[in-house]
């Protein structure tokens, strides 16, 4: 197989352009109006055996269909002297003289545009292409020929952290975030451009970067973590000092200052959150979408709030369940609600609870939009956009008349399907059915991520298990790392709970 | 042969052809067949020489593997959602 087209094609594409290409892979390859669409069903047989393929093939040269199975395409390259032809399930250009076919790259350029247009006008997303390095990356990999091939059991990315006094609540953390698979990635990659180039060392996504780097670099000696943790205590100032911290609350922290240092200082000037692009917000960013229903009007008025981690109620006192980013929504609860129910045993009860209409009682009227007037009303809260990483945050810490820790256990599966608790989805049920032709959205996540607290709310320690490769576990106590199995995983006493979506869509 | 190319016809007519196709090579990705192909002619390639080995010398090894690499459960969901278009359909 050529790789640099040939001289054939060349002389061709000399004489002729390369027009024709465009006009046969246009109506007979990717299609993009029906006009098109319905010259391949009636005209694109074999002028022969009059089969619709498999590999048919056009002449470059003159108006001519022949499958390459029976060899029609061949008895006319030959007998006609047109050596060229594109075969029509993918558009690659066969060259009968050279007998193979060839690539070239402008024809695939052509061919690439022409993709992206017909899965446009189909409403199908951008399909899979596979990685091609950059010149810069071809450079850079020449530079160095050094490779790392990463094997089956390879403990590759497992690191011990240094307790510093109380700081498992970190240490559980950074855990989480240096095995997020596409964290990772994006910080492997080398893809952060520093926002404070002239203030060296101010930057905690740089000290993110340079820590992935340190997990993976292959050393397997514990790490310290005191720069990370006195740049968070410069940026958090409530989490500065010795006590025990909530390793939920450095989350999010962490997140909130990182998401401030990729945008720089620009940031400053305009605070709207829902139009950053940062990989915090790609990856962690979701919608979440709140109805309140009027009683007297059954008027809806919607808002979507973005979030970042979903905080679950253990309790059956309190029916309210906010997430981190809503604050505004904090419901006043009606006490004939309570003593009927059960207490959720499972993520999905807690998830199904979360997400159902709830009466908002008489003494928290709202002024609706429609009627203009105050009234009782429900409120549902659903998933509108989903993020790349679903965080649950089970509350285990209640603070009602004192401090208690609920040590309930609480069911979490390790592969969980959302799309019960999408906005689309509820809306589905609550009119007409959906289209059956449900390619997409795909809304499949995994378990990557566990964080667990021992003890009491006092007298506590944070561990973490985390997946490393696929399916191998392994339990992160500070320093010490051992092998755990999906089993004692899923039979933990699960405080924050980290799922990566399975299929990623292109974009 | 006539009734299977009528068939045809209407599934490129109305587009679904390519949605089928989208689908199909969606969850062949996802299962791992693309790499599991990929490597699968690497090696081939690798063992007679880039030089060596046309496309279609390739495509007659790989074919008969390939097609039984292909996992049941996409088969499955590729027949049901076929004849739920048509049950649909007429």
């Amino acid at each position: 197989m050529s790789e640099h087209g040939c001289i054939h094609l060349s002389n061709f594409k000399a004489a002729k352009g390369t027009q024709p290409y465009k006009v046969i892979y246009a109506y007979f390859v990717a299609c993009t109006s029906t006009e098109a669409r319905k010259r391949k069903a009636f005209s694109c047989y074999c002028y022969i055996c009059r089969c619709l393929g498999p590999r048919l093939h056009s002449c470059l040269h003159c108006i001519f269909f022949g499958c390459f199975v029976s060899g029609h395409i061949q008895e006319h390259a030959k007998s006609k002297k047109h050596f060229l032809a594109v075969e029509l399930t993918y558009g690659m250009v066969m060259c009968f003289q050279c007998g193979d076919y060839i690539y070239d790259r402008e024809l695939t350029d052509i061919a690439n545009e022409r993709d992206a247009k017909a899965s446009k006008a189909l409403g199908l997303p951008i399909s899979y292409r596979s990685w091609e390095p950059s010149a810069n990356e071809i450079e850079l990999l020449r530079l160095h020929p050094r490779r790392r091939r990463v094997i089956e059991n390879s403990t590759i990315g497992l690191r011990g952290l240094i307790n510093l006094g109380n700081t498992c609540f970190m240490n559980c953390i950074v855990q989480a975030l240096t095995h997020t698979p596409l964290l990772r990635d994006f910080f492997l990659a080398d893809k952060h451009q520093c926002q404070f180039r002239d203030q060296p060392g101010s930057c905690l996504v740089c000290e993110v970067s340079r820590l992935f780097q340190e997990f993976y670099s292959g050393n397997k000696a514990p790490l310290i973590l005191h720069r990370l943790l006195h740049m968070i205590w410069t940026h958090a100032h409530h989490l500065a000092g010795y006590e025990q911290q909530d390793a939920h609350e450095f989350f999010i922290a962490t997140l909130n200052v990182l998401h401030r240092h990729c945008k720089g200082s620009s940031a400053h000037t305009h605070s709207s959150p829902e139009h950053c692009n940062c990989i915090i917000d790609q990856i962690f960013t979701g919608g979440l979408q709140s109805d309140v229903v009027c009683q007297a009007c059954n008027g809806v008025s919607t808002t979507i709030d973005p979030f970042w981690d979903i905080s679950l109620d253990l309790a059956t006192d309190i029916p309210t369940s906010s997430s981190e980013s809503n604050d505004s929504g904090q419901k006043s609860s009606e006490s004939s609600q309570k003593s009927n129910e059960q207490e959720p045993t499972s993520l999905i009860d807690c998830l199904t609870r979360f997400t159902r209409p709830e009466h908002l009682g008489s003494s928290a009227k709202i002024k609706c939009s429609n009627c203009q007037s105050y009234q009782e009303s429900t409120k549902q809260l659903t998933m509108k956009k989903l993020p790349v990483v679903a965080s649950f945050h089970l509350k285990r810490f209640k603070h009602s008349s004192r401090f208690h820790k609920i040590s309930t256990y609480v069911a979490f599966p390790e592969h969980l399907d959302m799309t019960p608790f999408m906005s689309h989805y509820r809306n589905m049920n609550n009119g007409h059915c959906g289209n059956t032709f449900n390619l997409l959205p795909d809304n499949r996540y995994s378990l990557f991520a566990v964080i667990n607290h021992l003890g009491t709310l006092d007298g506590g320690h944070y561990t973490a298990f985390i997946r490393q490769q696929q399916n191998h576990w392994f339990k992160c106590d500070d320093h010490l790392i051992t092998k755990a199995n999906i089993q004692e995983v899923l039979d933990s006493e699960g405080y924050l709970l980290f799922y990566h979506k399975q299929f990623l869509e292109y974009e | 042969m006539l009734y299977k190319t009528s068939i045809e016809q209407s599934l490129i007519l109305s587009g679904e052809k390519d949605r089928f196709k989208e689908l199909l090579r969606t969850r062949l990705t996802e299962c791992g067949w693309r790499d599991q192909i990929q490597m699968l002619c690497r090696q081939i390639v690798k063992e007679r020489g880039v030089q060596n080995i046309t496309a279609d010398e390739l495509i007659g090894e790989v074919t008969a593997k390939g097609r039984a690499l292909v996992p049941d459960a996409v088969k499955k969901e590729l027949l049901q959602k076929i004849k739920a278009h048509f049950s649909q359909d007429m």
